[in-house]
C-alpha cells in the first residue's frame, strides 16, 4: 500500500478516474433529479441549438424542395383517398361538436374542473439527434418558452414516441420509449380487454429493443391487435394517448405475470415533425 | 483577423459537433435502424486528424476536452463520456503520430481504430452508469456499421482536415502572417 502512495503516476491516475466517476455519477444524477439545468447547461444548449438551427436552415430548403416535389407526385392518389373520407369527417366532426359541448356541460354540473384526458399541443420540428450509436436521445426546437417541461409526453405521426428529458429555454431532449435507460421514467399504460375490463401495466423495453406492456395480471384476455393508451396515472402525461397495438402474449421469466410486446403507433424511426403534450391538470 | 485564425481548428470542431447531430438525425432511418446501428461522430475524425498532424501542440488535448464538454452536455445532458474520451484519443494521436509515417493510409488506420475506441468507452461507460442496458453482441453489430460512416466521415473530411491544421494550427504561437 505504501508503494502504491509513493507512485505519483499511478496516484495520480487513480485520483483522475475517481473524479471521472464522481463528475458521472453527480451529473447524472442532477440530470434525472432537476426539472431543470444548471444555468450554465442551459446557456449551453441554447447556443449549440442556435448554430445548429442556422445549419439546418438550408438542408431544410433542400430536402423540404424535395419533399414538396415527392408530395406533388402523389396528389392525385391522396386527392382520390381523402375525397372517400370527406362525408365520414363531416359527421365525424358535427357528432364530436356535440359530445364536447355535453362534456363540458357534464363537468360544469359536477363542479369538475380539468380532467386526466384535457390537454395541450405543443409542435417542435427536431434538430439534432444524440450521434452515438446507444442514447435514443432527440432535441427539438421547443424549449421552457413554449412551455415544455420535465417528463411531457411526445408524440410523432399519431403515436407516443418519447417523454421530455431536459428542458433549456429553446430547446428539449427527448428520450424515446425505446430507451434502455434504467432511471427513465415509464408510461403508465392500459387496454381494453375482450371482456370490456381495463388492464393496467407499464411500458418497457425488453431485452430484444422491443416494446413491452409490463405487470400485467390478466394480460392474455388482449388480442392481437387491441389499442394501448397511456392511462393519465403518474408523472405529466394525460390519460388517452395512443402507445401502440397488441402483437404478442408471453409470460415473464418467473412466470408471474404477462409480458405483451407492443408495435408502435409513433413514428419511432424517422421522427421530425413532433408534438409534445401539455396535460392540463397538474401534478 | 489574425487572432481569429488561430481559433479556426476550434471553430471547426465545434462545426463537427454540431454536424455529428444534424447527420445523426437526417440519416437516422439508416443509421440507426439497420443491421446494427452505427455511431456518426466528425468530432472523432477531427481531433485524431488534428492530433496526427499537429502533434507538438498540446493545447489540441485542452480544445479536445472543451469540445468534449459541450458534446456532453448538448447531447447527453451529463459530463464523462466525450469530455474523458475526446481529449484521451487526441493525446493518443499525438503520441502516436511521431512513429507513424505521414500518409494517408497510416492515418486512416488510426482514425478507425479511434472510431472504434470511442465506441467502445462510450458502451462500456453508459451500461455503467445505466443510461442503456445493451449487450455485448449490440456492440460486435455496431463495429461494422461505424467503420463504414468511419471511413465515409474520413474520406469527405481528410482533405479539409489536414489544410486546416497545417495552415492554421490551434492557437499557433509563431510570428502573425
Amino acid at each position: 500500500m505504501k508503494k502504491f502512495f509513493r507512485n505519483k503516476k499511478v496516484l495520480t491516475i487513480f485520483v483522475v478516474i475517481i473524479a471521472i466517476l464522481s463528475v458521472l455519477s453527480i451529473t447524472v444524477r442532477m440530470r434525472n433529479r432537476r426539472d431543470t439545468p444548471l444555468f450554465i447547461q442551459k446557456m449551453g444548449n441554447d447556443t449549440v441549438t442556435v448554430i445548429t438551427q442556422i445549419v439546418n436552415w438550408p438542408l431544410n430548403l433542400v430536402t423540404g424542395g424535395a419533399s414538396n416535389v415527392q408530395s406533388l407526385l402523389n396528389t392525385q392518389e391522396e386527392n382520390d383517398h381523402l375525397k372517400k373520407q370527406i362525408d365520414d369527417l363531416g359527421q365525424t366532426k358535427a357528432r364530436n361538436n356535440s359530445l364536447e359541448a355535453e362534456n363540458d356541460q357534464l363537468k360544469s354540473a359536477l363542479k369538475l374542473k380539468n380532467s386526466l384526458t384535457d390537454y395541450d399541443i405543443i409542435n417542435g420540428s427536431v434538430i439534432s439527434r444524440a450521434p452515438d450509436t446507444w442514447s435514443d436521445l432527440l432535441i427539438i426546437d421547443q424549449g421552457s418558452r413554449a412551455g415544455v417541461k420535465k417528463n411531457m409526453a411526445v408524440m410523432c405521426d399519431g403515436g407516443l414516441i418519447g417523454r421530455i428529458l431536459e428542458v433549456s429555454a429553446t430547446s428539449s431532449k427527448v428520450e424515446l420509449i425505446t430507451s434502455t435507460d434504467k432511471s427513465a421514467n415509464r408510461f403508465s399504460v392500459e387496454a381494453r380487454s375482450s371482456k370490456d375490463k381495463m388492464v393496467h401495466g407499464i411500458i418497457s423495453v425488453n431485452g430484444d429493443d422491443q416494446l413491452t406492456f409490463t405487470q400485467v395480471v390478466d394480460g392474455r384476455k388482449l388480442k392481437k391487435g387491441t389499442k394501448v393508451y397511456t392511462s393519465g396515472m403518474g408523472g405529466r402525461s394525460p390519460k388517452g394517448l395512443l402507445v401502440g397495438t397488441v402483437q404478442k402474449t408471453t409470460r415473464d421469466t418467473y412466470g408471474l405475470s404477462d409480458v405483451i410486446q407492443i408495435k408502435p403507433a409513433g413514428n419511432l424511426n424517422d421522427p421530425s415533425i413532433v408534438s409534445v403534450i401539455r396535460r392540463k391538470v397538474e401534478d | 483577423m489574425n487572432v481569429l485564425r488561430r481559433w479556426y481548428v476550434a471553430l471547426a470542431l465545434l462545426g463537427a459537433v454540431v454536424l455529428d447531430g444534424i447527420c445523426a438525425y437526417r440519416f437516422q432511418g439508416v443509421l440507426f435502424h439497420g443491421f446494427g446501428s452505427a455511431a456518426c461522430w466528425f468530432t472523432v475524425v477531427g481531433i485524431v486528424l488534428i492530433g496526427l498532424c499537429d502533434d507538438q501542440n498540446i493545447d489540441n488535448v485542452w480544445l479536445s476536452l472543451g469540445i468534449g464538454i459541450i458534446a456532453d452536455v448538448f447531447y447527453l445532458g451529463f459530463i464523462g463520456i466525450y469530455t474523458v474520451i475526446f481529449p484521451l484519443i487526441c493525446y493518443a494521436a499525438e503520441k502516436i503520430a511521431r512513429f507513424l509515417p505521414e500518409v494517408f493510409i497510416s492515418r486512416l488506420f488510426v482514425a478507425l481504430v479511434a472510431y472504434l475506441l470511442v465506441d467502445i468507452y462510450v458502451f462500456l461507460v453508459s451500461n455503467a452508469i445505466g443510461v442503456i442496458k445493451a449487450s455485448i453482441i449490440d456492440l460486435v453489430k455496431s463495429f461494422v456499421p461505424s467503420l463504414i460512416v468511419c471511413l465515409i466521415i474520413f474520406l469527405i473530411t481528410y482533405a479539409f482536415w489536414v489544410w486546416l491544421v497545417e495552415k492554421y494550427p490551434f492557437l499557433d504561437k509563431r510570428t502573425p502572417y
